[in-house]
């Protein structure tokens, strides 16, 4: 006779691995990372050199926390170098031309959005791919930059306040560092436990299921562009506070950075998928390699090099490893 | 003569109801093909109507539109008897009209909570109200006699059966008064399809109108009390269940019978 048996559930522990896979990996990678600069330079662990680091890492990571918004809908944003650099130069001018910091700032946060919000339309409510788009911004807004600076950097002077925001310290953290972990911590619970943040994953699942239980499909996924567009002027105001200028040749490379800050932390390219734990990590690996490497006096342009192959082997490794899922040795059956 | 004598054709007792939803002379066409060629269909309380026809004949297409997913080109929809003019799902929705795909639907991202409150997730402050709604999804899928062990499992992750009982589950718990059902049956076992069945009759009776649409015969003979039968976009043939049966409509569908 048979006999009817209930399937025994797995250990929790393999479904927490296996499911947290990603970031595991990326934690264990950036320990190694941590341990082999410190290896091999003993500069490398100093408060100093740390503080630097992050306070270097800021402007990445808040615009990495948008970019994992925008790859979550299984869209890209090329453009946010090109932003960071006109809204840095354009701040500078601003200011220049006599206008007080804190407004500014605002024209600033505006001017992100209104750029972030037409890069949106045209993806959205046109159906024109976000990779065109936002590749062709990249092209326009760095243009404009240049055409506005003329190449050169325009100094910013007489602006304490402003340069707090750069350069500042509050118990002896930097201010940009404090204000990327305050970005950080607001990326992971609004993607955690907001209903935009629901809408965002779903209009990366699956766009169409989500117009069809009536979310604003659309909508959603022209506002991840505009998150980002904000998150740019954001970075762009750190970078120019702590430079004490602006230039149309500030964020070379940017983009590159962020993408690879976000995929290296497991979201993945198709959509539907968000890791703000990943993204941190993803960016302080980002850039623990960008600072360790110039500690050791390797030439700076090896970077791009280390940054694009990181690219290339993090998204390989999530589609080869984790699209068959990572399973911790094999369940046994009863 | 009175002009309300004029307006109300009889042609079967049931038409004395007001239905909930009317369509009339709705087309539909998507680049050079006509989905549909004017198909005229009530929909009263408490009665379930099934939609037969062969593939392809236009029963998603319609069943699309009574939902707001598609806008009909040409025809008019009333909804209690006054003109509706819906343009999306969200407006079908705010009526009440809730529909199963038969691509179901939902976001294989997202768990198995997730997508049961997709679209109306229950919030406090803020924040999603993720405890409340763990508890609700429990109360939803324990009428489908449906077994998913952990509810905050990603949906890519279970069974064909699962996930369309997902599917089901979530139309029918927010007191639709117009439940289409897009073969919701077609990947489930005996008992489940048997839960479906019942929870198709149990609807019914609290005065929901149900459009069951399926390529299983025997199953309309259990629950529905008409049925529309379509051919090659339009509606070729309507029979109370009690005046028909399974050979007759099974002439209908390939247009063998058609009068
Ligand atoms: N979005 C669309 N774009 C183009 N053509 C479509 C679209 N949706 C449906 N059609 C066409 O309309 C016709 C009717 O399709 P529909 O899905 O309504 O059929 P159906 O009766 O539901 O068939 P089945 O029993 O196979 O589900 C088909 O020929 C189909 O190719
Ligand atoms: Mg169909």
């Amino acid at each position: 006779m048979a006999t009817y048996t209930e399937r025994q559930s797995g250990s929790w522990l393999a479904d927490l691995v296996s499911e947290h896979a990603q970031v595991l990996s990326i934690a264990l990678f950036f320990l190694l990372c941590l341990a082999f600069f410190s290896a091999m330079n003993p500069n490398f662990l100093t408060s100093g050199n740390l503080l630097n680091v992050v306070r270097q890492a800021a402007p990445i990571l808040i615009v990495a926390v948008a970019m994992t918004l925008v790859i979550a809908t299984s869209g890209i944003d090329l453009s946010v170098g090109s932003m960071v650099a006109l809204i840095n130069a354009t701040v500078a001018i601003v200011i220049a031309a006599g206008v007080s910091w804190p407004i500014a700032i605002m024209l600033m946060l505006l001017m992100g959005a209104l750029i972030g919000g037409v890069q949106g339309w045209f993806i959205s409510y046109q159906g024109i791919p976000a990779f065109i788009v936002t590749l062709a911004g990249l092209s326009i807004l760095r243009g404009a930059a240049l055409f506005m600076t003329e190449g050169y950097s325009i100094p910013i002077r007489d602006a304490g306040g402003f340069f707090w925001l750069g350069r500042g310290e509050i118990v002896g953290l930097p201010v940009p560092a404090l204000l990327a972990v305050l970005v950080a911590v607001l990326g992971f619970v609004v993607m955690r436990r907001t209903t935009y943040g629901r809408q965002v994953i779903s209009v990366g699942s699956n766009m169409e299921a989500a117009r069809r239980v009536g979310m604003p499909a659309r909508r959603v996924l022209a506002s991840v562009y505009v998150v980002a567009g904000i998150a740019c002027a954001v970075a762009a105001i750190l970078l120019a506070a702590r430079l004490g200028s602006g230039s149309s040749n500030a964020a070379q490379g940017f983009e590159l950075q962020v993408i690879a800050a976000v995929v290296l932390g497991g979201t993945a390219l198709q959509g539907g998928k968000a890791s703000m734990l990943g993204t941190v990590l993803g960016t302080m690996t980002i850039a623990v390699i960008g600072n360790g490497l110039i500690l050791m006096h390797i030439s700076p342009f090896f970077t791009q090099i280390v940054t694009g192959t990181i690219i290339l082997v993090a998204i390989w490794m999530n589609t080869r490893l984790f699209d068959r899922r990572w399973r911790l040795g094999k369940r046994k059956t009863a | 003569m009175s002009a309300a004598a004029l307006a109300q054709p009889h042609d079967s007792a049931a038409a004395d109801v007001v239905p909930i939803l009317s369509l009339h002379d709705i087309h539909k066409t998507f680049g050079s093909h006509q989905a549909l060629r004017g198909v005229d269909l009530d929909i009263r309380p408490g009665e379930c109507l099934g939609l037969i026809g062969d593939n392809a004949a236009g029963k998603s297409t319609l069943s699309k539109v009574i939902a707001g997913t598609y806008v009909p080109d040409e025809g008019a929809i009333k909804v209690d008897g006054r003109p509706a003019h819906y343009t999306n799902p969200l407006e079908a929705r705010e009526l009440n009209i809730e529909m199963v795909y038969q691509d179901l639907a939902l976001c294989n991202h997202i768990d198995v909570v997730g997508n049961l409150f997709l679209g109306r997730e229950l919030k406090r402050g803020p924040f999603l109200d993720q405890k409340r709604m763990l508890a609700e999804a429990d109360r939803m899928l324990a009428a489908l006699e449906i077994r998913i062990p952990r509810l905050t499992a990603k949906v890519e992750n279970l069974s064909g059966g699962q996930r369309q009982a997902i599917a089901i589950a979530r139309a029918a718990s927010f007191q639709p008064r117009v439940l289409i059902m897009d073969e919701p049956t077609s990947a489930l076992a005996v008992a489940e399809v048997e839960a479906v069945l019942e929870l198709i009759n149990r609807v019914k009776a609290k005065g929901v109108a149900v459009v069951l649409i399926t390529h299983r015969m025997q199953d309309l003979f259990r629950v529905c009390d008409r049925i529309a039968v379509m051919y090659e976009g339009t509606k070729v043939a309507e029979r109370m269940i009690e005046d028909t049966n399974l050979q007759e409509l099974v002439d209908l569908v390939v247009g063998k019978g058609g009068h």
